[in-house]
């Protein structure tokens, strides 16, 4: 076999050599040790020596000649030798070890880039996005008091005044702290026809050191009615009175139409909704009583009034007549139910509930109870079957359209059972 | 059973811990310059020579690439050697066999040795001694894959990781700074051992996080409790390990405060404070972040001797509280 | 005790018949006769995978010192320690190593001394006691006086033998570590591998000195110079030195003269030196003159050598095969044995 005359890797990072001048020639005799050809490098020309003694042939590489290290170009036969022509495809492909420049690279963690369309340009800390994106609130509306501006977390969820620069409480409906103090609030939505001063009541019952937040839905109580009074828009009304009082967390409570209401607003809130207790709650079903509806709307004195303000409660004489009287004068002070009438007229027309807020309850993620009473006559309690499996329901024997007066303690109990509950996945915020 | 505590300096528990190794270990034993009948530089060792003889307690001569060198062959081959610098600053001359071979023998060589060796070194400034006797040099080593570095601040953190890092199969340096060496603290008796991972809260606090090393967390909690009066509550952390760094740590701070400040003496570019920043930076508490990540860190210069100017090199007390001020208070 | 800088000791007179034999057995005698084919033929082996491109970085062939490396290690036992150098091929094989893992390392792959970590400058083989080559000049002579600081503590009889340089004896490290392992009276010997030429810079132009081995004496040691390339001369030293080590005398430096006959690492371009003296050396190769010697000696015959040779040629391609079949390591262990744990 003749010595194969390779293009030899001379530098540690050389893959292809420039082949110089040849000292033998094709056919010409040579001896080991002999000079044979140079290798023309950047940094000096370097000498190849013949391996082997004999005759030089099949030269292949030429002066000039860039070839890669390992490649044949020259065959040395030994005296005796018999000339074999070389065989095809003799390439001396260097079979380079796969190596490519591993750096270990450190794990790199994602950074959670929101994206905030609102943002280009504007300056905010990473948590007043965060916060901005949980509560749905525009970065662009607010006023930063950062450094140059930068809007801070404080600037987002507001600290104890409320911002004009709140774009949703453009409704202003009326609020009130029903129990002052800090920490992660209950918002209590009363029921049609009633305000926030039906739920005073039950806060005694209430986990003591939690704040309550609690509305007079539009057309209620101290709210006017501006614009089309759907469960929607009562959800809007009701969040943007949250944003003006800086809350963007909160456990969320409502009765009846208010049930409705708070489970709308529960969509809208998202991360911000710790939990959701629904007290004999609309929403669920096309059935209401309606001729309670029509009557309590239409009565305009006590004798009136009373027979059907008695079916709210299973013990006619739980509510009391001072209750009859306060709903009249209300009734007279803001010049008639024309508010709450459109109210019926719009989410109970002809004794029908005409809206279902079943999938904002069953989409969600937290806390659930849902209570009735099992002698309700204004919305049955049969309303409570077929909500997803992860919902509590609790159905009061003995108990009417109010458990939040007629079984108060109960009512508390579960109540506090949400607030921990809600609290305890929290993040931040 | 808990074991008695009590009062011993950091240079005192430190020696404690040397004589505990040595007598539990025949394979412990200290090398360095002058830590025989001198006692140390800075009277660590003390008496240790006459406890357990001139054969384990070994003074080298003033050769620092030598003695570094010879202090990895006894650990490959199955001894424990505990080698003292003098000086942090001296590290430079051991450096090839602290980075080329006590660092990279185990990988290099596929996993078939360890390097069992222990570093101590006094580091930092505030002592008069200029610019070749002062450095903290900690961030060049924890750049090093291969070492484990740690610098307690406190004598029962001394004792605990000299013990665990003598009982550590891989090289590990410690820094010791020379201005706590006469600080006192509570000790326990006998053996035990401080993680060579993990960092310290030594203060709970809930509106901004300092994450401090070395002697700066002194001056941390000195500044923390001034700002207390002041209403700004300050949770400082002792780094602690610097290789490796316990970012969960300092994380799960910040995700509570919004706030991070880093305070560290070596020099603030590229110090151990730049790599908790970013380390934080790309954390889950980046989300969290209210501020700008702040860094106080050593001035732009070699430590200088005059004491107003040795002050003005390093952060000090009021330059850390004026920072959380700032931070607090969303001024950052 | 008189310092023998600069000479080697007379062999007493046996009829020519250097007293180091008596000392080894014939079986030893093969053996390093087999190990010295077997460098041989591995540094050659090596040399053509790296110019076929066929192994990655570069590597350092000490084709021409074989009987310095076999010489040395022919007294010293498993439980003995070796450090080396960059130039460490034929150290390793002379302490035992096996050349189809030293092939697989070149080569990268996992079944290699280091698991492919280390490559061509960093075989070690701690289980014959091999603290491993080393890629920086001077870096292993401390390490070998802490393994002998080791030894000495530990109460086992082992020793520890530094090979290194002409250039390491200009470091630091050298001086640092033979005052230190003189001045504790340590079971070490330095073995300085004078091949005349640190890279470029001959010893003429670099070392203060004209034989290294003078240098025993600012170190309060024995110094001996040897030819390099003469087995019986260096083994001999080897003995004397590792005896009086053993003994608790303390340390020794030997000086093998010797050539490397190919360049400093493939790049060597040898514009430093002439080919005349290149040629010199090689007509002193110290292979041919210990076959010669042990074969007039009747320790060995031709039938030996050819078997011997048959064999070595096996190996070597055994190896080369292994290791080609082997696999490489996996990226996604790149960082394993970083630590212990």
């Amino acid at each position: 076999m003749p010595t194969e005359v390779i293009l030899p890797r001379v530098d540690m990072d050389m893959e292809s050599g420039k082949i110089g001048k040849w000292y033998i020639a094709e056919g010409g005799q040579v001896e080991k040790g002999q000079l044979l050809f140079e290798i023309e490098t950047s940094k000096a020309a370097m000498e190849i020596e013949a391996s082997a003694s004999g005759v030089l042939r099949d030269v292949t590489g030429q002066q000039g000649d860039e070839v890669a290290v390992g490649t044949v170009i020259g065959r040395i036969f030994a005296k005796d030798e018999k000339y074999t022509p070389p065989a095809k495809a003799a390439h001396a492909a260097a079979a380079k070890p796969e190596v490519s420049a591993h750096t270990a690279k450190a794990a790199a963690s994602p950074v959670a880039a929101p994206a905030d369309h609102d943002a280009h340009g504007l300056r905010a800390t990473p948590k007043a996005r965060r916060l901005a994106r949980e509560m749905g609130v525009a970065l662009a509306g607010l006023q930063g008091t950062g450094p140059r501006g930068r809007i801070q977390a404080q600037d987002v969820s507001g600290s104890s005044k409320p911002s004009a620069a709140m774009v949703k409480d453009a409704a202003g409906i009326n609020r009130e702290w029903l129990v002052k103090g800090s920490g992660m609030p209950l918002v209590l939505i009363h029921g049609f026809g009633a305000d926030l001063n039906s739920w005073r009541p039950l806060l005694g019952s209430l986990p003591p050191d939690v704040p309550v937040f609690a509305v007079d839905l539009p057309g209620h109580g101290k709210s006017p009615l501006t614009g089309v009074p759907n469960i929607d828009t009562m959800a809007d009304a009701v969040a943007g009175a949250m944003a003006g009082e800086g809350v963007s967390s909160a456990h969320l409570v409502g009765h009846s139409l208010g049930g409705a209401v708070a489970a709308a607003l529960s969509a809208r809130l998202g991360a911000g909704a710790r939990s959701l207790t629904l007290i004999a709650p609309a929403g669920l079903g096309p059935g209401i009583n309606g001729a309670f509806v029509t009557g309590f709307l239409a009565a305009s004195s006590e004798a009136a009034l009373a027979p059907w303000m008695a079916l709210l409660t299973a013990n006619a004489e739980a509510l009391g007549p001072a209750l009859v009287k306060t709903t009249l004068r209300q009734r007279k002070d803001m010049g008639g139910a024309a508010g709450q009438a459109a109210v019926a007229a719009a989410v109970f027309p002809e004794g029908t509930q005409t809206f279902s807020v079943r999938k904002h309850i069953d989409a969600f993620a937290g806390p659930t109870k849902v209570i009735f009473g099992l002698e309700d006559q204004v919305i049955p309690p049969s309303h409570a079957k077929g909500l997803a499996g992860t919902a509590g329901v609790h159905l009061f024997a003995g108990v009417g359209h109010m458990p939040q007066l007629e079984a108060r303690a109960a009512v508390g109990r579960l109540i506090a059972e949400q607030v921990a509950a809600g609290s305890r996945a929290g993040r931040n915020g | 059973m808990t074991s008695p505590v009590r009062e011993l300096s950091f240079a005192q528990a430190i020696q404690e811990a040397l004589g505990l190794a040595m007598a539990a270990d025949d394979r412990v034993f200290l090398m360095g310059e002058d830590i025989g009948v001198y006692g140390g530089a800075f009277q660590v060792t003390g008496d240790l020579v006459e406890r357990f003889g001139a054969d384990r307690v070994m003074d080298t001569p003033i050769a620092e690439l030598g003695g570094a060198g010879v202090a990895v062959g006894a650990a490959l081959t199955g001894m424990r050697p505990v080698f003292e610098l003098q000086f942090s600053d001296f590290s430079t001359l051991a450096m090839e066999q602290i980075v080329n071979q006590a660092a990279k023998l185990r990988y290099m060589l596929g996993g078939s040795v360890s390097v069992p060796l222990v570093i101590r070194m006094p580091t930092g400034s505030g002592t008069g001694a200029a610019a070749q006797h002062s450095q903290s040099l900690e961030a060049w080593f924890a750049h090093v894959p291969g070492l484990k570095v740690v610098e307690p601040t406190t004598p029962h953190d001394a004792k605990g990781l000299l013990l665990a890092a003598i009982e550590d199969p891989d090289p590990v340096m410690i820094f010791e700074h020379k201005l706590l060496y006469k600080m006192k603290g509570p000790v326990p008796e006998g053996h035990y051992t401080v993680p060579l991972n993990k960092a310290e809260i030594r203060r709970a606090g809930k509106d901004v996080t300092v994450a401090a090393m070395g002697i700066m967390v002194s001056k941390a909690l000195e500044a923390a409790t001034k700002l207390a009066a002041e209403g700004i509550d300050a949770e400082v952390i002792d780094l602690r390990s610097l290789r490796p760094l316990d970012i969960g740590t300092v994380s799960a701070s910040v995700v509570k405060t919004s706030r991070l400040l880093c305070v560290y003496e070596g020099v603030k570019t590229l110090g151990i404070g730049a790599e908790v920043s970013a380390a934080i930076a790309e954390s889950e508490a980046f989300d969290h972040l209210d501020a700008p990540i702040m860094r106080l860190g050593g001035a732009e210069t070699p430590i200088p001797y005059s004491p107003i100017l040795e002050k003005a090199a390093v952060p000090q007390v009021d330059d850390i509280a004026e920072a959380c001020r700032k931070l607090a208070s969303g001024r950052a | 005790m008189s310092n023998d800088a600069g000479r080697a000791k007379p062999s007493p007179d046996r009829g020519n018949r250097p007293a180091i034999y008596d000392h080894l057995t014939t079986a030893q005698v093969r053996d390093a006769l087999r190990k010295m084919h077997l460098i041989r033929r591995f540094e050659e082996s090596a040399e053509d995978a790296y110019v076929r491109g066929q192994s990655y970085g570069t590597m350092h062939l000490s084709i021409g010192q074989e009987a310095t490396a076999v010489g040395i290690c022919s007294v010293l036992a498993d439980s003995d320690y070796i450090t080396s150098t960059h130039r460490g091929h034929g150290h390793c094989i002379a302490k035992g190593a096996e050349v189809k893992r030293m092939f697989a390392e070149f080569l990268g792959k996992e079944t290699g001394y280091c698991h492919g970590r280390g490559g061509s400058m960093h075989i070690a083989d701690p289980s014959k006691g091999n603290l491993g080559a080393n890629g920086i000049v001077g870096g292993g002579i401390p390490i070998a006086v802490g393994a002998a600081l080791s030894a000495k503590k530990r109460k086992t009889g082992a020793v520890a033998v530094s090979f290194f340089g002409d250039g390491a004896n200009n470091e630091g490290s050298f001086h640092e570590s033979l005052n230190i392992a003189a001045v504790w009276k340590l079971p070490v010997v330095f073995v300085c591998e004078n091949n005349q030429y640190g890279m470029s810079v001959s010893t003429e132009r670099s070392t203060a000195v004209k034989d290294i081995s003078t240098r025993a004496i600012s170190y309060n040691m024995p110094g001996v110079t040897v030819d390099g390339n003469a087995f019986a001369a260096v083994a001999q030293a080897s003995l004397d030195a590792v005896t009086r080590a053993r003994r608790g005398d303390g340390p020794t430096l030997i000086e093998c003269k010797t050539y490397r006959t190919r360049g400093h690492s493939r790049s060597d371009r040898n514009r430093y030196r002439t080919k005349e003296e290149i040629e010199d050396w090689k007509t002193r190769d110290p292979i041919e003159r210990f076959e010669a010697e042990i074969a007039a000696l009747g320790l060995v015959s031709a039938a030996d050598i050819a078997a011997i040779r048959d064999a070595v040629e096996a190996e070597i391609k055994d190896g080369v095969a292994f290791a080609e079949a082997s696999p490489l390591p996996s990226a996604a262990d790149v960082l394993r044995d970083v630590y212990t744990v």
